[in-house]
């Protein structure tokens, strides 16, 4: 099978790579084509051009209007991709502008997955992504092998833009408890008392949690290099604001740390990791 | 001086009448052409569309919902415009909008503005609205006449989008003091307090504010008819949060003011005024 890829940054270049490594035949678009480099891939000019050679193509971009240009866009992939074939998009977007691309391609008869990952740059290495997909069920199951390649947790969440909305509530719960894990490593700290100690007995109980591990461990560290750049956090949390707007459901946390994200991103830390949230709260 | 009105709503309709009443020329569309009878009857011109609204006039304002509309309605000003003309849009919008429609309308010689309003329906009657003005200083001239007939406290803020930027602002402001004055109530009742008094008794002091005073007795006699209704304020203050989460800016008191006109809106007192706000409160704390 000939499985199209396009978004090759920190996560999709180890998730192609994993496909590729499947057996299936790989063919690339990037909008610089050096991020192709060392890919054992065939490189397409457009992705109207990839979407004709290809059964199935994978998306993972940065936003609602990326996804959309590369989608519908002019020399996008309704122009090249045949009827039947499968978009998959592991993108981060609106609901909304999931539901609104896969209306537009179901019209050329062309399947779509809203099928947005988590688990980060290490659980892509790992083909341990969890994976909560909108979209037809039986399309599901059609594409489910290449899935198994990627992650190990894949759940059809309901029909499409449903697996943006799972997507949504994870970085709710997410980044509320990075929030969390940095108000309390600030407190002990602030106490005089060590943090790495503080983290090490809270590993033991009812506050346990992967976050506290991984981003708790960071902040005990002060290492705030990249593991997920938290932008990409900021930019979640604008869709998730807007979503709780489109329903009027009152998120009254998630708006509070939507504001803490403003100010990291205020400081110039977009870059670094969403650890950097205790430095937020060391600034005041 | 003649001029074009467009937008007949609650704020539109008494704001051209005044226009009228000031002794200039008017020229009114609406979408609804019923809404533009009660201007027709009252003196004004009627036009087909913006652009045959705007068609040799000096200046054009417009008082509608949303920056697509303000938009939609500025193209086709731009189609009508003579020379010079001044096009103002005293809507609330968002700032970016603002600017780009000014960007738009440049490119089509037209000198446009922003001069969103506050003072509500009442103020519009009066003729006594605050009104915020960003753009050009010449334009600003151009306009002020026209200003005069509707507002008191005219203020030119800045260059475009300024004025958006204060309206925003003013609703920061309007919208966390109503919160903050539903919030009084409510602990004071919760505390088995009198809250007629404790307005009374806060009003000689520095937490003295006419939304203490105006809004906070309309809380008390739970008169919740809009004035100004909370989906209005959620709307305003989601452009408050885009802005901010744009610009990288910090808005926690706002953030949390938005989510209660959000949860308003969502469990059905969209309608209602703001300081329903109050009953949100109450029904969180089981005071109902």
């Amino acid at each position: 099978m000939k499985v199209g890829f396009i978004g090759l940054g920190a996560m999709g270049r180890p998730m192609a790579l994993h496909l590729q490594r499947a057996g299936y035949e790989l063919f690339v678009w990037a909008r610089r084509p050096a991020s192709a480099d060392g890919l054992p891939a065939t490189l397409c000019a457009t992705p109207a051009e990839l979407g004709r050679q290809c059964d199935v193509v994978f998306t993972i971009i940065t936003s609602s209007a990326d996804v959309e240009a590369v989608a519908l866009g002019s020399n996008g992939l309704i122009e090249g991709m045949a009827p039947d074939s499968v978009l998959i998009d592991c993108s981060t977007i609106a609901p909304d502008a999931a539901r609104r691309i896969a209306a537009r391609l179901a019209e050329k008869g062309i399947h779509m997955l809203d099928a947005p990952v988590s688990g980060g740059t290490q659980g892509a290495i790992d083909a341990t992504l969890a994976i909560m997909a909108g979209g037809d069920a039986a399309v599901l199951e059609r594409v489910r092998p290449l899935l198994d390649c990627l992650g190990q947790r894949i759940v059809h969440i309901g029909p499409s833009g449903a697996g943006q909305v799972a997507k949504a509530c994870n970085q709710m719960i997410m980044v509320a408890a990075i929030e969390a894990a940095a108000e309390a490593m600030r407190l002990a700290s602030a106490s005089g008392v060590d943090c790495a100690k503080v983290k090490q007995a809270l590993a033991g109980g009812s506050a346990a949690s992967r976050v506290l591990d991984v981003m708790g461990e960071r902040m005990v560290k002060r290492d705030f290099a990249a593991g997920i750049e938290a932008r990409l956090h900021h930019k979640d949390f604008g869709l998730v604001l807007e979503a709780a707007r489109k329903s009027g459901v009152p998120v009254p946390l998630t708006a509070s740390v939507a504001q803490q994200l403003n100010a990291l991103m205020a400081q110039g830390w977009g870059k670094d990791d969403t650890a950097s949230l205790l430095r937020v709260l060391e600034r005041a | 001086m003649k001029i074009a009105f467009i937008g007949l709503g609650i704020m539109g309709r008494p704001m051209a009448l005044n226009l009228l009443k000031g002794g200039h020329e008017v020229t009114v569309w609406a979408r609804r052409a019923e809404s533009m009878q009660p201007l027709l009857d009252a003196g004004a011109q009627g036009a087909a569309s913006p652009a045959e609204a705007a068609r040799g006039k000096g200046v054009v304002i417009s008082m509608v919902a949303d920056a697509p509309d303000v938009a939609e309605v500025m193209r086709g000003v731009a189609q009508g415009a003579a020379p010079g003309l001044v096009a103002v849009d005293m809507s609330t919008i968002a700032p970016a909008a603002a600017r780009q429609i000014g960007l738009d309308l440049a490119a089509a010689g037209v000198d446009f503005m922003d001069a969103p309003v506050s003072g509500g329906e009442v103020g519009a009657i009066a003729g006594t609205l605050s009104i915020m003005a960003g753009g050009s200083d010449a334009a600003f001239a151009k306009a002020k006449p026209a200003f005069e007939c509707m507002g008191k406290n005219i203020v030119h803020v800045g260059a475009s989008g300024a004025g958006q930027v204060a309206k925003a602002a003013n609703q920061i402001v309007t919208g966390m003091g109503v919160l903050a004055v539903a919030e009084a109530f409510a602990f004071a009742a919760k505390n088995g307090v009198d809250r007629n008094r404790v307005r009374e008794a806060l009003l000689g002091g520095f937490a003295y504010s006419k939304i203490l005073e105006n809004h906070g007795q309309r809380m008390l006699d739970r008169n919740f008819k809009p004035g100004f209704k909370s989906w209005m304020h959620e709307k305003d203050l989601n452009i408050v949060m885009q802005t901010a989460h744009e610009l990288g800016l910090c808005l926690p008191g706002s953030a949390a003011t938005a989510q209660m006109f959000n949860a308003m809106v969502g469990s059905g007192m969209g309608e209602e005024d703001s300081i329903a706000v109050l009953k949100l409160l109450e029904r969180l704390s089981g005071q109902e």
